[in-house]
């Protein structure tokens, strides 16, 4: 288990090379979802509309790519689970900020990662996507005296999913998969009645 | 991308399966960390602990520290309250469990320590078992720390020069050394021979008032 990964954790390489190493990783993720068609807000927003269900299948695919990988790696001594950064929990703010999420990515059809790689396409809807991300991030740093209190509340600390349901990892990791396949039976079935009135999907440009 | 992957029921498919067969086998599985299992050579092991090469002496290793020996890892095993009152300098908590755990360095130097020394060499075997050679404990836990080291006791009839090293090491710990008189105490006061002098530090001295409701 010594040595093992998180590499960087454990100080296979350092600051400079693991960020070479994320603008490799940024690069196919963004190649990869362009790819997908992320970066095609009418794409994406047929999720909303339950016409087009590629980015519920593509989240889940990674999700699972991800936790299968993980288990399994820290099963095989691989890797340190315990020094893999899990984000911090705050229900209310995040709740709230999930809620503005969500309209922002049904109203402009994209999220943060894609609007990006629309940007970088070309795509005007993207690029302003940017821009408004930006200043909504200018606007909370400056805004944060006000609100900081309620951002900083209900803090669960870092909080996964078999601390909260009490189940073992492996549990969850089961639990997840039936989950997911059953939402890609779900969304292909969603997807097939869409396509009866045959929709054109063009690219916006 | 859905008419492509149409096209393509098969790898779909197939992926399908990898995912119910890895998520199946999580369930079985469990937890994702699999039991550490080590092995140890039971005849050395019985050398070692024959020969007392098992364990160092509190003045050991205030000297270790002191000095600082590269790659010495002090590891205390007792609850985090326990540690946040008092704990040997430069000390790391980790639970009995986390030993079990832990990424190690086997080319490190580990001592272990609690508040006597039972948990500290069942953690020595631990280590052992892991593969690790150069493990240690202290032998007389945190109490033989606070009456060797943080408050030793020394005769009057002691030779000047190991009186000033005693010192020497006490202070450098913020500790202090008491001079008794010969009549009333052995030279080195033993661990086991009971009473345990008054340290002066507050936090030690409350260290030792838990030690002490605590029959170790």
């Amino acid at each position: 288990m010594s040595g093992g990964a998180p590499f960087y954790e454990f100080g296979r390489f350092g600051e400079g090379t693991s960020l070479i190493i994320a603008l490799l990783l940024g690069i196919a993720f963004g190649w990869f979802l362009e790819q997908g068609g992320m970066g095609n807000a009418r794409k994406l927003s047929g999720q909303f509309y339950f016409t087009d269900l590629s980015v519920l299948k593509l989240m889940f695919s990674a999700i699972l790519t991800a936790m299968l990988g993980l288990f399994w790696l820290s099963w095989a001594g691989l890797l340190d689970l315990s020094r893999v950064y899990v984000p911090e929990t705050f229900i209310a703010p995040q709740l709230v900020g999930g809620l503005v999420f969500g309209v922002g990515f049904a109203t402009g059809g994209l999220c943060p990662g894609t609007s990006c790689v629309a940007a970088a396409t070309g795509r005007k809807d993207g690029l302003a996507l940017i821009a408004g991300m930006l200043a909504g991030v200018f606007a909370f740093g400056e805004a944060f005296p006000a609100i900081g209190h309620f951002a900083d509340s209900t803090a669960r600390g870092a909080w996964t999913l078999p601390q909260a349901l009490g189940l073992s990892y492996g549990t969850v990791v089961g639990i997840t998969v039936a989950v997911a396949l059953g939402a890609f039976a779900g969304a292909e079935w969603l997807e097939r009645r869409a396509e009866r009135p045959a929709r054109p999907m063009n690219v916006v440009a | 991308m859905t008419t492509d992957a149409r096209r393509r029921p098969g790898i779909e498919r197939a992926l399908a399966a990898v995912a119910i067969v890895g998520g199946v086998m999580a369930v079985i599985a469990g937890s994702p960390t699999r039991p550490t299992r080590g092995s140890v050579d039971v005849t050395e092991l019985a050398r070692i602990v024959e020969h007392e090469e098992d364990h160092v002496t509190a003045v050991e290793l205030a000297a270790w520290i002191r000095d600082g020996k590269p790659r010495l890892h002090v590891l205390d095993i007792r609850a985090d309250s326990e540690f946040d009152d008092f704990h040997i300098p430069g000390a790391r908590r980790v639970p009995l469990a986390g030993i079990a755990r832990m990424p190690l360095d086997s080319a490190a130097t580990y001592v272990l320590y609690s508040e006597g020394g039972t948990h500290a060499a069942q953690g020595w075997f631990l280590l052992r078992a892991r593969g690790v050679k150069n493990v240690f404990f202290l032998r007389g836990g945190l109490y033989e720390w606070l009456e060797q080291v943080m408050s030793p006791r020394v005769a009057s009839t002691t030779p000047q020069a190991q009186r000033d090293s005693i010192r020497a090491l006490a202070l450098w710990f913020g500790g202090r050394m008491t001079v008794v008189d010969s009549a009333s105490t052995t030279a080195t006061p033993s661990v086991l021979d009971g009473e345990l002098s008054a340290p002066h530090k507050p936090d030690a001295r409350e260290a030792i008032r838990k030690i002490r409701r605590r029959a170790c």
